[in-house]
């Protein structure tokens, strides 16, 4: 199996999970359950992790197909210029899914119900773009758009100003500390290393977590726009992509399980909590490792 | 020094971190200096978070054994920089970045000893030694990352 494979696997999860996650944080609005409304915002939290590999291997594909002539190099551009547009505002709304699990406010629900609609509709159109690659008779002119092309301008940035790479780098370190460091400390708590502290008190610092978190995504996404193919053509990439959504997926957990928001000060957590927690920290090491050995392994 | 320069980059262990390619030596001992780093840095930016207010909730008392972890962070990039300074020990004493990163560290270490005696050891206030120490670690970790693009700026 190739990342090309890969791509015809997820392309169509964030679009019908993500609407289906939609639709029911919808329902857990009207029916005023708050059990739906959380298992909604993980799910969209989750739904927007797979987006990050689903857009990778998009280009993964398109490096597939270059030299196919029956197939259209600018549909592809139009596919990826729209997948881009789509996958911010997803991002945004996994984030917000994730602050709304974290701690709610009134605010919340509707700018995620509203954010998580305009994505889903954006998601809808990169779909439609991405299915006449291979099926041209079902699009007419309308796919090719004057819409801003993100992942150009993302990428312009970095390859034009020397300057932009390096500060990425040192962002990029920047985040990785951030996120490490708190979900270590969160964790040692979970495990009973660190005790002499309800949870609850802990878990405030999560949103740093978050925020190193978003900081990487963001400083990967612009170093993999700059040079698309030096990161595909990369077996170690696919480990580290993969490593990345399921280490991601691990920063939800805390915040969103019960048994953890009650744990008082002395009590100790519980096997799974445990096991989750030494998962997390194992897999985000893990992830290190591999963006580091990336230059070293990938490429042989 | 010149020499001895050369000398250190020379010796059996630098070549073997440098070219071997045994147990991919240079990738392998880098990524257990960005773990030593993440562990020291990330806990001592989190304990910096937390005296300046957020998660004030947390009492400090409960964060003492983090302390133990974090001169484990320091231990293990201070063998782990020694190894990588070898490997490149002329490139990098040239390197205006290397003695910015050198001076930043030793200051954010000093900081977060005086955290230890003065806040964890004596209820004196951190908010000063916690501000201090973070802008410390960012100058050392941005003069880190940006010795390779230097070291290119000044040869």
């Amino acid at each position: 199996m190739s990342l090309l494979h890969l791509h015809l696997l997820l392309n169509h999860l964030p679009t019908v999970a993500f609407g289906l996650a939609a639709g029911l944080l919808v329902v857990s609005w009207l029916g005023r359950s708050e059990d739906l409304k959380r298992a909604s915002c993980v799910l969209l939290f989750i739904i927007a992790l797979v987006a990050i590999p689903t857009y990778v291997t998009g280009d993964a594909a398109r490096f597939a197909l270059r030299d196919r002539e029956d197939v259209s190099a600018d549909l592809i551009a139009a596919h990826r210029e729209a997948a881009m547009l789509a996958l911010i505002p997803m991002q945004m709304t996994g984030a917000l899914a994730w602050i709304a699990v974290w701690r709610f406010r009134r605010w919340i629900l509707p700018a995620l119900v509203a954010l998580s609609f305009g994505t889903l509709a954006l998601m809808a159109r990169a779909a439609t773009v991405g299915g006449g690659i291979r099926h041209p008779e079902v699009l007419g002119k309308a796919a090719m758009s004057g819409w801003p092309d993100a992942a150009a301008i993302g990428a312009a940035l970095v390859l034009d100003y020397p300057w932009v790479w390096p500060i990425c780098e040192v962002f990029h370190f920047v985040g990785l500390c951030l996120l490490f460091g708190v979900v270590l400390l969160v964790n040692l708590r979970v495990l009973g290393v660190l005790r002499g502290v309800a949870f609850a008190d802990v878990s405030r610092l999560m949103p740093w977590a978050l925020l190193g978190f978003i900081i990487n995504v963001v400083t990967g996404m612009l170093f993999f726009l700059a040079a698309p193919d030096q990161y595909t053509q990369n077996s170690a990439f696919a480990w580290k992509i993969g490593l990345v959504v399921t280490a991601g997926a691990t920063l939800i957990y805390p915040v969103a399980s019960e048994e953890l928001r009650g744990l008082k000060p002395d009590a100790a957590a519980s096997a799974t909590a445990r096991l989750v927690a030494a998962a997390s920290v194992l897999l985000w090491t893990a992830v290190i490792f591999l963006g580091r050995f990336l230059p070293y392994l990938g490429s042989e | 020094m010149e020499s001895a320069l050369a000398q250190l980059e020379q010796s059996g262990i630098a070549t073997w971190i440098r070219e071997s390619g045994v147990l991919h030596g240079y990738p392998l001992v880098l990524f257990l200096h960005t773990l030593g780093l993440s562990t020291l840095v990330g806990l001592n930016a989190a304990i910096d978070l937390r005296l300046l207010g957020v998660a004030a909730g947390i009492p400090l008392a409960s964060l003492r054994r983090t302390f133990s972890l974090m001169w484990a962070g320091l231990g293990l990039n201070a063998a782990t920089g020694t190894l990588l300074f070898m490997a490149d020990a002329t490139r990098h004493a040239s390197n205006p970045a290397f003695y910015v990163k050198l001076v930043f560290v030793a200051l954010a270490v000093v900081l977060l000893t005086q955290i230890w005696r003065r806040v964890f050891g004596a209820d004196g206030s951190g908010k000063l030694l916690a501000a201090a120490s973070l802008v410390c670690w960012f100058v050392a970790l941005s003069a880190g990352r940006l010795m390779a693009y230097i070291s290119e700026f000044v040869s």
